[in-house]
């Protein structure tokens, strides 16, 4: 991991797109330029001293140009219900923390050659910029989003204007897409292949809540599918110092922060 | 990397025998061996850096969730994960005398026998300059707290200690007993060069929707801005009550925090939780220090310690 760095990030917009759905626009030139996808900030929070932990928060898009990066929140605790209310003022960026999802690096080498992305929630946002860099290599690349209504699938648009298609979509009530969770659309796309060429995926990525992740890697393992997934645990340091967002895997307990957040699925032991 | 600014304020401080560059060190467990940390400040600059709780062959720590944010604080339940103290001396003692960093190795154990083994694996490198004696760990079911919490057991822990090293010995108090004053006298009755205090108080949080506590082992020790009246109190109460020097630390984020303790009776501070919030916390601490000493006109930290009118 190239060095951290604690950066002032102004708060550029912060507007709601679905329910307890949030994007947040924050200008960060030193992590926007070295940022690389499924890496993750660590945020300290303004107008929260209360709040003395700062919050980890993927990011969903950079403009290195501009300077900026984009995250995608939902209000789960009191401080993210909180944080809708921030019109300006500058966070605390920790960053660009963690590794990096393997799938454009293993399309050059060749172990990938047809990927499949699972997001569910707003997990879907720390797989886009994935989407892209796999999108700019050349690598046929499906996406599957899972969301509970229709107004929480925020990612769909975009997704669906990077590949010039839409991306397989369910809902939990069936307000758009498959109705149901998006693991039957994974299934299916396993056993069906790539929509472009029929063939069998040789990648799968994953990231939204535990259970989901959980299914989908045991679907990836079943169809001898390379798989990684991206974990969240709850941070104090979001360095690697404090052992709080350990992980289990088969090499005993390994901090999600910078030994992750992405695994080999088959490393994880699940609780 | 953040540095000490410059500065004619005297800074250097003696903690029981051992020379620190100036008052301020990390707490225990929050600051890893300092490697995670050199991105933000420059480690060996800091009075001491204090390492993660270490025992002989390594713990693998508790379930989790281990942390829960509590008002002004946060709840840990980390239990002592370490890989041992092999591990510490091939990697994390060597790097910090290589950056010319002061280091207090932080000693743990399940038994009486294990910080003794502890000590001996460690006493001969010449890589440790002062040994910090954890007998306050409220996450762990034998060791830790559960010596930490009686008079005896703290005198016969430390006695042992004490006889396996020469080298500055700091014993750490846990703030979860009747009377912190008799625990601290029983530990320099043993032989404890200074006293380290508080660690975590023993608290709890709950996640109503699910009824369920938010840390997996139930309970946890809090740290954090929320401690700091506690810690304070304690510190003043120990500084009267003993004549070793003292190593404060419970909620200090800022200078003005560490001078609070200074004047309560700490010769020196530690910074802890608040790396969390900052990572700069521990530079940020001792241009606040000499802040305070230029602005009062005082030309030696010592001036300040147990200076409380």
């Amino acid at each position: 991991m190239s060095a951290l760095v604690n950066e002032v990030a102004r708060i550029i917009s912060n507007e709601p797109i679905g329910p307890r759905l949030h994007l947040m626009v924050l200008e960060s030139p030193t992590i926007a330029a070295k940022v690389t996808p499924g890496q993750f900030v660590h945020m300290k929070v303004p107008g929260a001293p209360d709040h003395i932990l700062r919050r980890p928060f993927s990011i969903y898009s950079r403009n290195a140009n501009e300077g900026s990066v984009e995250i995608l929140y939902q209000e789960v605790g009191t401080l993210t219900r909180f944080m809708p209310s921030l019109k300006e003022g500058d966070a605390e960026l920790i960053g660009p923390v963690g590794n990096t999802w393997t799938g454009a690096r293993r399309y050059k080498d060749g172990s990938c050659t047809h990927a499949l992305l699972v997001g569910g929630g707003v997990g879907a946002a720390p797989l886009f910029m994935l989407a892209e860099q796999l999108k700019e290599a050349g690598c046929p690349t499906d996406v599957v989003l899972g969301a509970q209504t229709k107004e929480a699938l925020v990612c769909r648009a975009r997704y669906e204007a990077l590949f010039g298609c839409e991306p397989s979509c369910a809902t939990d009530d069936g307000t758009y897409g498959r109705a149901g969770f998006c693991t039957s659309l994974v299934e299916e796309r396993l056993s069906q292949g790539c929509l472009s060429d029929g063939k069998p995926y040789d990648y799968l990525a994953v990231c939204g809540p535990e259970p989901l992740m959980k299914i989908v890697a045991g679907m990836g393992a079943q169809a001898g599918v390379y798989t990684e997934l991206s974990m969240e645990k709850r941070m104090a340091c979001g360095i690697g110092a404090c052992l709080s967002c350990v992980v289990d895997t088969t090499m005993g307990k390994k901090r999600s922060c910078v030994d992750g957040p992405i695994f080999k699925a088959e490393d994880i032991v699940w609780g | 990397m953040r540095q000490p600014r410059q500065t004619n304020v005297k800074l250097a401080v003696d903690l029981g025998g051992l020379h620190m560059k100036n008052p301020v060190t990390t707490a225990s467990g929050t600051f890893a061996a300092g490697h995670e940390y050199s991105d933000f400040v420059d480690v060996s600059k800091l009075g001491a850096v204090t390492t993660k709780g270490v025992s002989l062959n390594g713990w693998s720590g508790n379930a989790s969730p281990r942390i829960a944010e509590t008002p002004s604080g946060m709840l840990n339940s980390i239990g002592l994960q370490n890989p041992g103290v092999k591990h510490l001396l091939e990697h994390d003692l060597p790097w910090l005398r290589e950056v010319g960093a002061t280091t207090i190795v932080n000693v743990s154990g399940h038994s009486f026998d294990e910080y003794v083994d502890v000590i001996e694996a460690l006493d001969e490198s010449g890589l440790v300059d002062a040994y910090e004696v954890n007998i306050s760990c409220p996450n762990v079911d034998a060791g830790g707290m559960t010596i930490g919490t009686d008079p005896k057991s703290v005198e016969q822990v430390v006695g042992m200690c004490r006889k396996a090293t020469k080298l500055p010995m700091i014993v750490k108090l846990t703030p979860n007993v009747t009377d912190i004053t008799e625990i601290a006298k029983a530990a320099v009755s043993a032989g404890a060069d200074a006293l380290s205090l508080i660690n975590t108080l023993l608290g709890m949080a709950i996640d109503i929707e699910r009824r369920k506590p938010q840390l997996a082992r139930y309970v946890g020790g809090l740290s954090g801005p929320a401690v700091k009246p506690v810690a304070l109190r304690m510190v003043w109460e120990v500084h009267k009550a003993v004549d070793v020097p003292l190593l404060g630390m419970g909620g200090i984020g800022t200078g003005a925090d560490a001078v609070e303790f200074m004047l309560a009776g700490a010769t020196s501070v530690a910074v802890g939780t608040a790396n969390f919030t900052n990572p700069t916390a521990t530079v940020d601490v001792i241009n606040g220090i000499i802040d305070y000493c230029e602005n009062h006109g005082v030309g030696d930290v010592n001036e300040l310690v147990g200076a409380l009118q």
